[in-house]
């Protein structure tokens, strides 16, 4: 081979390599994108013959909702489900006649997992996409930076995972993670709650924290404030701490921490669990022969979670799982079923429509609702609507309080792994029919 | 020394062994082949996601994905460098291609698998938390495989390196290649071999992860801030320094985690590669100029 010939294949593999690299970090933002006429024609007859009709009926100019998701990078697993809810949800809404008598396109956008990403992405899509709407990304940090954008555009912001609550106060950010302005205090205590109604309260518990700002913001308040969170709550109740475990987000090594864990041999561990921390530590505890007499995990994979070590008894927080009395509602055991047969053609593993599909869910219900009050795309009068009018959702009536920074108290409720299924355990009046917290 | 350290000490030992076979590949082909081939990431990856899938696809024991992945790392390393080769990559551009490639099988992990979370059940995987007791210090099965893995490595690379011919050609190319061609050496035949055998020990791996953590495709991000002060720290191109790396970071981090906490694990591991990095750049391991 010639010096020359070498020369060129060498440029070739570099530029290749560019190429792809810049093809795949970006591919996504493409792939995932229903965005112009030929993805509006995609979109709006996935519902089948009867949308494709619905859709031919209406013959208008699509009305576009912008937003980002984690498609790639850390929150992916998590926002792969929101990714299918939200694509199930304007399937449906299309079905039934669109919004405003036009079809609806969610035009997404990856933003990577990296907030600065979803910022640059929500401006553009409203400065440069001309978006009618827009929807939040998934994520703490992500919709933190995008409602910045909302704010400074002046367009009406639902989103559905922030856990930052004391630090939204943008006027027109609509949270649909039902946790209260002060989760710290309200989430923790729901969860007590039930440790109470157990019957079987423990005496001594143990925390285990994962340092991402929202499980910190639950295990100590605000920074800088004394409202104090599940620790100080737990002392009140008169609970003994006798650990307290701070690990970073990504800990890979669980040994050192399950073993500090099983020496403190609390009757309860409390773990600010995200993802798959909660069968991490489960693992590890039981490779060193420890079984925790009873166990809480903050917002953890809920497929993960049922595999396990000794994961029966498992507690966690909770909006929705697919069975009685939430599935009473025909339609939501309708939008239930879908959910899971879409997952399931989607490729993931878990496929019940839970507390992420839900409040993802309950997102698109606030903002076609708001839409349909005001009559109009006007951001102003949209907002207006959704501040001043209770929204009825598939959680139940949301009645955004302005003096509460848009929250709406904390309808977390508490649900168990019992007989190797999630159910919700309490309070009692949503509990699966014949159940009640077992510690 | 109470319970807890002497558990945290042990765990990270025997972590350090599966941080050690994650690291080796990239260790030889960096050292002896002059490429720095993050591909290796994505290698482990998709030696976690095989093993995944024989297990519950096919109910495999997840050690008997061994039989699909080494094989298949070898030969996937020997084409790649064949690449390299056809390509005449120099270090620099081998990591701008080796991290596309990177991006490329992560994006094709996370196509086949989807990007949510994957966990073999216990049902399937007797691996998961299977563990002995010496003493009160319990041991986890599946890192002391890993670790006995990485044992074997480090030793079965300190004799092909040290009592073969091919060991002999892997030296003399490190020294000058140029030189080795003239002597008769066929220096493509040699890199191409430690190119597969080092992308096999990737896989191989990839197959220990799967037995007792959860996986994601971008999990492989994470194993960045692991690998590169377990390459560097051991010494570049040297399996032994590998293992020796992965025990001191292993352990270090356990001991850091229990005395200081979780968030002290990072800070102390890379004050010791820094402190290596100033003292012995060469790595700790190796002289300066070994393999």
């Amino acid at each position: 081979m010639s010096r020359s010939v070498r020369r060129r294949l060498q440029l070739l593999a570099v530029l290749a390599a560019l190429a792809l690299v810049a093809t795949a970090c970006g591919g996504d933002d493409s792939s995932d994108t229903t965005a112009g006429p030929s993805a509006t024609t995609s979109t709006t007859a996935g519902g089948g013959g009867d949308a494709t009709t619905t859709t031919e009926a209406m013959n208008d100019e699509p009305i576009v909702v912008g937003g980002s998701l984690a498609l790639t990078g850390f929150l992916a697993p998590t926002a792969a489900i929101h990714k299918v809810a939200g694509d199930l949800f304007v399937e449906r809404l299309n079905a039934s006649g669109g919004l405003l008598g036009r079809p609806v396109v969610w035009d997404v956008r990856d933003d990577e997992s990296v907030p600065d990403q979803a910022a640059s992405l929500y401006e553009r899509l409203i400065s440069e996409e001309g978006v009618d709407l827009i929807l939040g990304p998934y994520g703490t940090g992500t919709i933190t930076a995008a409602m910045a954008v909302a704010e400074r555009e002046g367009f009406v912001f639902p989103h559905h995972t922030a856990s930052l609550t004391y630090a939204y106060t943008y006027a027109c950010h609509f949270p649909t993670w039902p946790v209260g302005l002060k989760t710290n205090i309200s989430n923790p205590n729901i969860v007590y709650d039930a440790l109470e109604a157990s019957g079987n309260p423990p005496e001594t518990i143990a925390f285990v924290m994962n340092e991402f700002p929202g499980t910190q913001l639950i295990a100590y308040g605000p920074p800088g404030s004394d409202e104090g969170g599940a620790i100080s709550e737990a002392r009140k109740r008169g609970w003994d701490v006798v650990a307290e475990i701070n690990f970073p987000t990504g800990t890979s090594d669980w040994a050192p921490i399950a073993a500090q864990v099983a020496q403190a041999d609390p009757d309860f561990i409390y773990v600010g669990a995200l993802g798959v921390d909660g069968p991490n530590l489960l693992t590890a505890l039981d490779a060193i022969g420890y079984a925790p007499r009873g166990h809480f995990y903050q917002w953890p994979a809920p497929g993960p979670m049922l595999g396990a070590p000794n994961a029966e008894g498992a507690f966690s927080v909770a909006t929705f799982e697919p069975h009685a009395p939430f599935t009473d509602d025909p339609e939501a055991a309708e939008i239930s079923q879908q959910f899971a047969e879409a997952a399931a053609a989607a490729g993931l593993p878990y496929t019940a429509f839970e507390t992420q599909a839900s409040v993802s869910w309950v997102a698109w219900e606030v903002l076609v609702a708001g839409v349909e009050g005001a009559g109009s795309l006007d951001q102003d009068a949209i907002c207006d609507y959704l501040i001043n009018n209770p929204i009825d959702t598939l959680l139940g009536t949301i009645d955004f309080n302005p003096d509460e920074q848009n929250y709406y108290g904390d309808l977390s409720v508490v649900k168990q792994i019992q007989n190797g299924e999630w159910i919700v355990v309490h309070p009692a009046n949503v509990a699966k029919p014949g159940t009640a917290p077992i510690l | 020394m109470n319970e807890v350290l002497n558990q945290a000490i042990v765990s990270g030992l025997l972590i350090g062994g599966l941080y050690a076979v994650m690291s080796v590949g990239i260790s030889l082909t960096w050292g002896v082949l002059k490429i720095i081939n993050l591909a290796h990431f994505s290698f482990v990856l998709l030696g976690a996601y095989v093993t995944y899938e024989l297990t519950t696809s096919f109910g495999w024991d997840p050690l008997l994905a061994l039989l699909v992945v080494i094989p298949g790392g070898f030969l996937t390393g020997m084409i790649m460098q064949i690449f390299f080769e056809l390509a005449k990559v120099d270090e620099f551009q081998s990591l701008i291609i080796s991290f596309g490639i990177f991006i490329i099988f992560q994006s094709i992990t996370r196509t086949i698998w989807s990007a949510d979370f994957r966990r073999i059940g216990g049902d399937l995987n007797r691996y998961e938390s299977m563990s002995f007791f010496i003493g009160d210090i319990a041991v986890q099965v599946a890192p002391l495989l890993a670790f006995c893995v990485a044992v074997a490595i480090a030793v079965g690379m300190s004799l092909l390196l040290g009592r073969t011919y091919f060991g002999k050609a892997v030296r003399a190319i490190v020294d000058d290649p140029e030189i080795a061609r003239a002597y008769g050496i066929d220096v493509r035949r040699v890199a191409v071999i430690l190119s597969g055998l080092a992308t096999a020990f990737s896989a191989t791996a990839g197959v220990f992860i799967a037995t007792f953590q959860s996986l994601t495709p971008n999990m492989s991000f994470g194993w960045f801030g692991i690998v590169f002060p377990v390459v560097i720290l051991g010494g570049l191109g040297s399996a032994v320094g590998a293992l020796g790396a992965g025990v001191i970071v292993g352990v270090a981090a356990g001991v850091a985690t229990t005395e200081w906490g979780p968030l002290s694990a990072s800070l102390v591991t890379f004050l010791i590669l820094i402190g290596a990095l100033l003292f012995r750049p060469q790595g700790l391991f190796t002289r300066e100029s070994s393999t």
